[in-house]
């Protein structure tokens, strides 16, 4: 049955402006559908009605006036601290007033729920969580991707149209990707971060929306930006197909659909495609990592990691204790190459203004194992992912993950990259490619979503 | 000399001399991610970055001010 629900979030907003849904029977169907849904798919970590109405009662008039989100468990909320997915968390937290929070609440969203997340944000996988992992709505044996699984999942499930998520190293482009939504990334600084356990110490994280279209995103991300994110018409793009692993070593149907994607984008834009070298994505992927880790290390002391709560993962536990042993030197050659690929990219986008690859290489593994098989061989899924979701955080710039098509009835995604604050630029250019393939992606739904429609390749 | 991957003396001399304990499937998952990140440190470090210095208090919303 058909639910106001199954509208975008944009046409959620607009029915409720226009007095042709009342928002407090819209809050009610969300709680209603977690409740169905949510037990098979474990995307929602904690419902409050009492409070979720109070903000529906206190919201105000603004561009999502009433309509019901989900954020992620990265974000304290005034009546709950956040717990990173974690049984313990090495930096301090409390509840409060968080940057997303804020914004949400200003713009009129009812927060109605808070969206699992991978065990200290550490994987693009989410297979791990003191929640136990959310699992993805395609396939529910397969990750929901990471670390924001929780929001992706329940967006993907309709629980709710949009969601806010975290991205320090992909960790919104991910999930986005195996869940088969759109995720931006967006340039660093320009999204709300405040109340962040990590702000003013992370260089890597933002916030971002999670949807499943672009011109979602693009409401959503107005909100956490402050400002609005205006459209125009990409025409004369210079697209740059990043050479090398990222784009070569995945997946035949991975590596076919976003060609399929580009070249749909090409014809319908009149851009200009060319191949492009980033010889420093090998080091400025390690660089990422290294540096994302040594800036979460500001809590920790020998002591405390000899204390760590036993219901922390044995490989959350094993890779707080490995950080220790990551050498200085490394960090600041990290910094160095930080600055290498940031030159680079900006020499870069002199030349295109999109540079785009597989946002990851191979569909959503299964969360007992989550590996895979690619041209070079078995990899992790977090070895392979992080090669193209590391780039943005590094450098600064935004990205967005985009749903191009599909395998084995599971989404692939390509990703596009812009210039820093070209944000905007990004969601114009996704509404392009959905225009370009008759919107069959962004609107395929899974089969926990009623009304559900085959995903077939 | 040839370089090492092996955790044998790294890892315990690391943790031992920070006062660290792991238990066995801890030290499983260091020994693992040491063999994932090893390697490409070691290339990390024998990059050539001395003509590069790093942006102090880099504005990551921005491109790099040009040199």
């Amino acid at each position: 049955m058909s639910s106001a629900l199954d509208l975008s979030l944009r046409e959620q907003a607009a029915a409720i402006a226009a007095g042709e849904v009342d928002p407090g029977e819209l809050l009610g169907a969300a709680l209603e559908r977690i409740a169905e849904r949510n037990p098979a798919l474990n995307a929602v970590v904690e419902t409050f009605p009492e409070r979720s109405r109070e903000m529906l009662e206190a919201a105000p008039a603004g561009p999502l006036h009433g309509v019901p989100i989900v954020i992620k468990d990265e974000w304290p909320l005034p009546w709950r601290a956040q717990r990173f997915g974690a049984a313990e968390m090495l930096a301090p937290t409390a509840p409060g007033e968080s940057g997303p929070y804020r914004a949400l609440r200003d713009a009129g969203a009812v927060i109605v729920g808070v969206g699992n997340m991978h065990e200290l944000g550490a994987s693009s996988t989410g297979s791990i969580s003191v929640y136990g992992p959310a699992r993805n709505p395609w396939d529910p044996e397969r990750c929901p991707g990471g670390s924001s699984s929780g929001p992706a999942a329940a967006v993907a499930a309709r629980l709710t149209a949009g969601a806010v998520g975290a991205d320090g190293i992909g960790s919104i482009r991910y999930p986005a990707a195996y869940c088969g939504l759109t995720g931006l990334k967006p340039t660093f600084g320009r999204s709300a971060m405040e109340g962040h356990h990590m702000a003013g110490v992370s260089t890597t994280i933002v916030s971002g929306p999670l949807c499943a279209d672009a011109g979602d995103c693009r409401l959503l991300g107005s909100v956490l930006f402050g400002e609005e994110l205006r459209r125009g018409e990409p025409q004369g793009l210079r697209i740059g197909v990043i050479g090398g692993d990222v784009s070569a070593d995945v997946e035949p149907a991975v590596r076919e659909a976003c060609a399929t994607a580009v070249e749909d984008l090409r014809r319908a834009t009149g851009a200009e495609v060319r191949e492009v070298e980033l010889p420093e994505l090998e080091a400025a992927t390690l660089a990422t990592v290294l540096i994302a880790n040594s800036e979460s290390l500001g809590g920790i002391t020998p002591e405390r990691l000899n204390d760590l709560d036993p219901e922390l993962s044995p490989i959350g536990r094993g890779l707080l204790k490995y950080r220790v042993l990551l050498p200085a030197i490394a960090t600041i050659k990290s910094q160095q190459v930080r600055t290498l690929a940031r030159r680079t990219l900006a020499a870069l986008f002199e030349k295109v203004d999109l540079l785009v690859c597989p946002t990851v290489p191979a569909v959503a593994p299964p969360l007992e194992a989550p590996i895979v098989e690619l041209p070079s061989g078995t990899l992790t899924a977090d070895e392979a992912n992080v090669r193209g979701g590391a780039l943005a955080n590094l450098t600064g710039i935004p990205a967005i993950s985009v749903p191009v098509g599909s395998s084995e009835g599971l989404p692939i995604a390509l990703q596009l990259q812009a210039a820093w604050g070209r944000d905007e630029l990004l969601l114009d250019v996704a509404e392009a490619i959905e225009r370009a393939n008759g919107r069959r992606w962004v609107d395929a739904v899974p089969p926990p979503a009623r009304g559900a429609e085959a995903l077939e390749a | 000399m040839e370089h090492s991957t092996s955790a044998d003396d790294f890892i315990p001399a690391g943790l031992a001399a920070y006062g660290i304990e792991a238990d066995e499937i801890e030290l499983a998952v260091i020994q693992a991610a040491h063999q994932t990140f090893w390697p490409p440190i070691l290339e990390l470090l024998a990059l050539d970055t001395s003509g590069i210095p790093a942006e102090r208090a880099p504005d990551l919303s921005q491109a790099p001010p040009s040199r």
